[in-house]
């Protein structure tokens, strides 16, 4: 039997969450593990973003008067704090965008259109998240470069003797997801980077699933790109940040052309903007910059290093808990230190949108399908799945509590 | 019907479905594709010298409220013509399947009547759709 302990103080830390506490009906507390589709926001960032709505919303790097400098100076130092908190050398090193998928696809589609010719390889792998396979395909069909996928073994894990004989004189871009959304798995990307600069290769690190939940130093891993969204780390939809080092950033073109990423504008042609704003046209998501800087402020009281261990021991308690249901397997590595904390699971006989249903019933909030990633999927043979996923305000007792459910689920559908 | 009836009712088509299985001579057939869920729908149907669907019968596979909605719908189809399907909205299939079950799943239990109609729509020569999206 593991060792129910957690660095964290998890009713302060509930306190904080008011979504919480409710019950989805008369009696049936909402037990909330989907948190590898959106995580729940603490008051300091709902407050954050009020604040700057009731009292100083305005546009930034614009007006000459106070609120626009109020606005602007929110705005970049969160940016500053942002750049800490994944240790960035420079804030002009932290662009911000919508979202992950929209900072790969920038990736793609200003350094990959203007850097790479046909014949090209872009390395993906196949448990790619669709945002980090689809950009790469669009921009194959464009410049007439091969994607490749890195194979994933039967352990659930990425297979990295395959990954160093794929890696030859052809491949440009090394793209990988720093933690499975569907596997939980962590990969070794600090090797992978080392092996991709050998190469002659850059490499991008899609971040959505291990910025939240650990620790993460973009200078240790010594990753050229490596994107990220505010949504899944206690911060508000709509934003998201593409990290790059800054001699690639400076030689890329733009994103979108517009207000704020020129410098001078003449009707013959344009000079653009200094970095971070050359790839930020137009007004940005204030409000919500506002609010990522103080998920991350957030974060950094906790601890990412507290988050991360709690994480930890709550994972290695549901697998050994789902080991017990009869019928259950689940996907990736068998090993929670190896994990992040999410678990996805098919159940014999059990479509998982019904298991979804089911567990909604008894209050529990997971998530059914393929989770964007239908390769990884097919490659496991398996239409969908059902995924748990924790983070800091989870307790031991809902984990109790989805295991209770899941036997629910078996007797409601028979299997 | 309450809610363990329902589920029970889903339940016994899914793993006992209606009319399942491919038809040879088909009138004609249609497939769609529910991307949340992953569901498939092939549906054929068999058409009498009055119009009217004479036969009608499914493939498929994915989540038990999909694959109980077609066979419910293979089971509702025959004497009904074309034009009474195409102006047939989801809300029978829906009720028949049980409301309070399939409210947050609302494109599963659609799903075969949509593809229904798709195949309606592309058998009297329309284009076929943009996506396999229906």
């Amino acid at each position: 039997m593991t060792e129910i302990q957690t660095p964290l103080n998890l009713a302060a830390i509930r306190a904080d969450f008011p979504i919480l506490d409710q019950d989805i009906r008369p009696g049936v507390p909402l037990m909330y593990l989907d948190n590898a589709a959106t995580s729940q926001k603490p008051l300091a960032v709902i407050e954050a973003m009020d604040a700057y709505y009731r009292r100083y919303n305005s546009n930034v790097h614009r007006g000459i008067h106070k609120l626009s400098d109020e606005a602007t100076n929110a705005y970049e130092d969160a940016r500053k704090r942002i750049g800490k908190f994944i240790n960035a050398a420079s804030f002009r090193e932290v662009i911000y965008t919508r979202n992950t998928t929209e900072s790969i696809n920038l990736v793609a589609f200003t350094w990959g259109r203007a850097n790479l010719k046909a014949g090209d390889v872009v390395l993906s792998t196949e448990m790619e998240h669709h945002s980090n396979i689809v950009p790469w395909q669009m921009l194959a069909a464009e410049k007439g470069i091969e994607v490749r996928y890195i194979p994933v073994t039967d352990e659930g894990e990425l297979d990295m003797k395959a990954f160093k004989e794929m890696l030859d004189e052809r491949v440009k871009l090394v793209t990988v997801m720093h933690m499975s959304n569907v596997l939980g798995a962590i990969q070794p990307v600090r090797e992978m980077a080392d092996a991709a600069h050998a190469a002659g290769a850059l490499i991008l690190i899609d971040g959505a699933q291990s910025v939240p939940h650990m620790p993460v130093d973009v200078q240790a891993l010594d990753c050229d790109f490596f994107v990220f969204s505010a949504h899944k780390m206690l911060g508000p939809t709509g934003i998201g940040i593409l990290y790059g080092k800054r001699a690639l950033l400076e030689a890329m073109p733009p994103f979108m052309g517009g207000g704020d990423m020129i410098k001078r504008v003449e009707l013959s042609g344009s000079q653009w903007n200094e970095l971070p704003y050359k790839f930020e046209a137009g007004t940005p998501a204030i409000a919500e910059a506002v609010g990522l800087g103080a998920a991350v402020d957030y974060l950094s009281k906790i601890g990412i290093e507290n988050i991360h261990a709690h994480e930890q021991a709550i994972t290695a308690y549901a697998l050994e808990r789902l080991a017990e249901v009869p019928g259950i397997r689940v996907l990736g590595p068998a090993d929670a230190a190896q994990r992040g904390g999410l678990a996805a699971m098919t159940l014999e006989g059990a479509h998982p949108h019904d298991i979804a249903e089911v567990l909604n019933y008894h209050g529990v909030a997971v998530r059914a399908g393929h989770h964007c990633a239908m390769p990884l999927h097919q490659r496991f043979r398996i239409p969908a799945s059902t995924r748990a996923s924790f983070y800091l305000y989870n307790t031991f007792e809902e984990i109790d509590g989805l295991i209770e459910s899941l036997y629910k689920v078996k007797e409601t559908l028979k299997a | 019907m309450d809610r363990q009836e329902a589920i029970d009712q889903i339940l016994d088509h899914f793993h006992n479905p209606r009319n399942h299985g491919e038809m040879p001579g088909a009138s004609f057939s249609a497939e769609g594709i529910n991307p949340g869920c992953g569901d498939v729908v092939k549906l054929y149907v068999r058409l009498g010298n009055d119009g009217r669907i004479e036969a009608a019968s499914f493939e498929g596979q994915g989540c038990t409220i999909s694959q109980a909605a077609a066979s419910i719908m293979t089971e509702m189809s025959p004497g009904k013509t074309l034009d009474e399907i195409a102006a047939m909205d989801a809300d029978l299939l829906i009720e028949t399947l049980g409301r309070e079950i399939v409210t947050n799943r609302i494109r599963c239990a659609s799903l075969p009547l949509d593809v229904l109609k798709e195949g309606i729509h592309q058998f009297r020569g329309g284009d076929a759709p943009r996506s396999t999206d229906v």
